[in-house]
């Protein structure tokens, strides 16, 4: 029996599609093995066929992008009646990802921003997006009312899996999709298709002690080749983030932004990474701790930079 | 009503959570505003445990450890000393004062000491007035959920 | 006038969809492209270390 699954976007770029996209030959074997129902990026279906569904008539439905207007909300909402399984695939359903940031300013400092500040907008008469227009008699039109606070998919509907990543490695997709049509899936609330650990036991490089007396923005010096990125100075959130993306960034020299999301158990992996940073700065005198801090440059969007909405204040306060 | 801070307290058992107790037994008068609980050293003291209090009603959170050199378990106090550093910096980022967090470090023989800082904390908090994260978040999330019939009546409908 | 919703629009990056508006003839009266979605980079990117702009920006768009 092939199993039903649909794949569908809330405000996402796309980037967990095209991973799916990107398991390549393997995609013939997901063909083979389950019918995709909806997947707007790449076949066509409407929301009326969706709704015209039976409840729990699809196996399965991997949802990418936040929630961060009401019509996000709606079809993540249709859509966990219509799955028997609902799973968060990706940064942003996980966490609210990088729109997540939206969640330091408010709608109206967006709007603003976007439809009449923005330098190449050309908008004289100040136009902006309204929720319900009338182009003249008889045209009825909405939007979806745009959220002040962009919201993660559990904060919205009962999440039973999620795959991490930004993008979640195609083969992590793969092996997960592989968990669903085998029926092995673990205990709901699982991360499924990556790690327990943090990315330090998978991070290539050399770690040794840690005791950090001045932190380095990536362009200010040339890390070595061998050592942990930390112990060099340089910001790696691979200490709160879970293993599993098969060190893509440290492999390309670049360090972790922790975009697989927190380990089991974290209620908050920015100020997790806080409290990890600190450990480790090694002055014990206050003076000389600010100094080492004064070089910590951003630290709530580095340290939430895929986590904000999931955090547990979750956005600045008004 | 005068507005009456709530302060979580997350002392140190050897030296502040001792020394708060013994204001308790030498009957030191102090401000009641202070919710202790005990962890086994300063350095114990998660910063996700302070935003926590602070986002589920805590209005201030006083950490309380050993003298710097004094600490039991050697250096727990230093490594709270860095991360309480690192959480003032970054809380006026969420929009909340940083001044809603203190490090305090107490020993075991300063009862009256104790009383004093829980004393003036207590003013400070006052003076910065009520915190209501969790109110004010899902106040703005409740706008967000007003259907379009209201929102009709509050916008003129002229399109483009 | 009668409305004809094409939604979601599909095969590309990003949410649309499509009102097409009948007269009483049944010949198309008017239509309209509406994009239901804004995440705001535009305005959150505001403040961020510039070195750090490639890795967010990047984000826009995964296709």
């Amino acid at each position: 029996m092939k199993l039903k699954i649909g794949i569908y976007w809330g405000a996402a770029c796309g980037g967990c599609d095209v991973a799916i996209l990107d398991t390549h030959e393997k995609l013939l074997e997901i063909a083979d093995k389950a019918d995709i129902y909806l997947w707007p990026l790449a076949t066509d279906f409407k929301y009326s066929d969706v709704r015209a569904m039976k409840d729990g008539s699809l196996d399965a439905v991997l949802f990418s992008g936040g929630v961060r207007n009401s019509e996000n909300e709606e079809i993540a909402k249709l859509l966990r009646e219509k799955a028997k399984v609902m799973i968060a695939l990706g940064a942003c359903a996980q966490g609210g990802g990088v729109p997540g940031l939206a969640n330091m300013y408010t709608r109206e400092e967006i709007m603003r921003r976007a439809y009449i500040e923005s330098e190449s907008t050309d908008n004289k008469e100040g136009v902006v997006p309204l929720e319900r227009s009338t182009a003249g008699p008889g045209y009825d039109l909405e939007l979806p009312r745009l959220y002040n606070t962009v919201k993660t998919l559990s904060q919205v509907v009962d999440v039973d899996y999620t795959i991490p990543g930004c993008p979640p490695a195609s083969l992590q997709i793969y092996s997960a999709l592989g968990l669903v049509w085998d029926d092995m899936l673990p205990k709901k609330g699982a991360v499924i298709g990556a790690g327990d650990r943090a990315l330090c036991e998978e991070c290539p490089r050399k770690k040794s002690e840690k005791t950090i007396t001045h932190i380095y923005r990536t362009h200010e010096k040339l890390p070595d080749a061998e050592t942990c990125f930390l112990e060099q100075g340089f910001i790696c959130l691979g200490v709160a983030t879970r293993a599993g993306c098969g060190s893509r960034c440290i492999k390309s020299w670049t360090p972790c932004r922790g975009c697989y999301g927190p380990l089991d158990d974290v209620a908050d992996q920015g100020i997790k990474m806080l409290g990890a940073l600190a450990s480790v700065i090694e002055p014990k005198e206050e003076a000389a701790i600010n100094a080492v801090l004064d070089s910590v440059v951003d630290p709530l969007r580095t340290f939430h930079r895929f986590s904000l909405a999931s955090s547990i204040l979750r956005r600045r306060k008004e | 009503m005068t507005f009456e801070p709530k302060i979580v307290g997350f002392l140190c058992n050897w030296c502040t959570y001792t020394g708060a107790d013994l204001a308790g037994t030498a009957r030191v008068k102090y401000s009641p505003n202070v919710r202790s609980i005990r962890v086994m050293c300063s350095g114990r003291v998660d910063p996700v445990f302070v935003i926590k209090a602070l986002y589920e009603g805590a209005d201030g959170v006083l950490i309380g450890g050993c003298h710097p050199g004094d600490c039991h378990y050697l250096e727990g106090n230093y490594k709270a000393l860095r991360r309480y550093l690192l959480l003032r910096r970054i809380l006026p980022e969420y929009g909340i004062e940083p001044e809603r967090i203190r490090l305090e470090w107490v020993s075991a023989s300063e009862g009256e000491r104790f009383g004093h800082v829980v004393d003036e904390f207590t003013e400070e908090i006052r003076k910065l007035g009520p915190l209501r994260i969790k109110e004010s978040l899902f106040e703005s999330m409740k706008g967000d959920l007003v259907h379009h019939d209201e929102e009709r009546s509050a916008q003129t409908g002229e399109a483009r | 006038m009668k409305r004809i919703a094409i939604d979601p629009i599909t095969r590309l990056e990003g949410h649309g969809k499509i009102m097409i508006f009948l007269n009483d003839e049944g010949s198309v009266d008017n239509a309209f492209l509406q994009i239901p979605e804004l995440r705001g980079f535009e305005k959150f990117v505001e403040g961020l270390p510039v070195e750090e702009i490639p890795r967010v920006v990047t984000r826009i768009c995964g296709v």
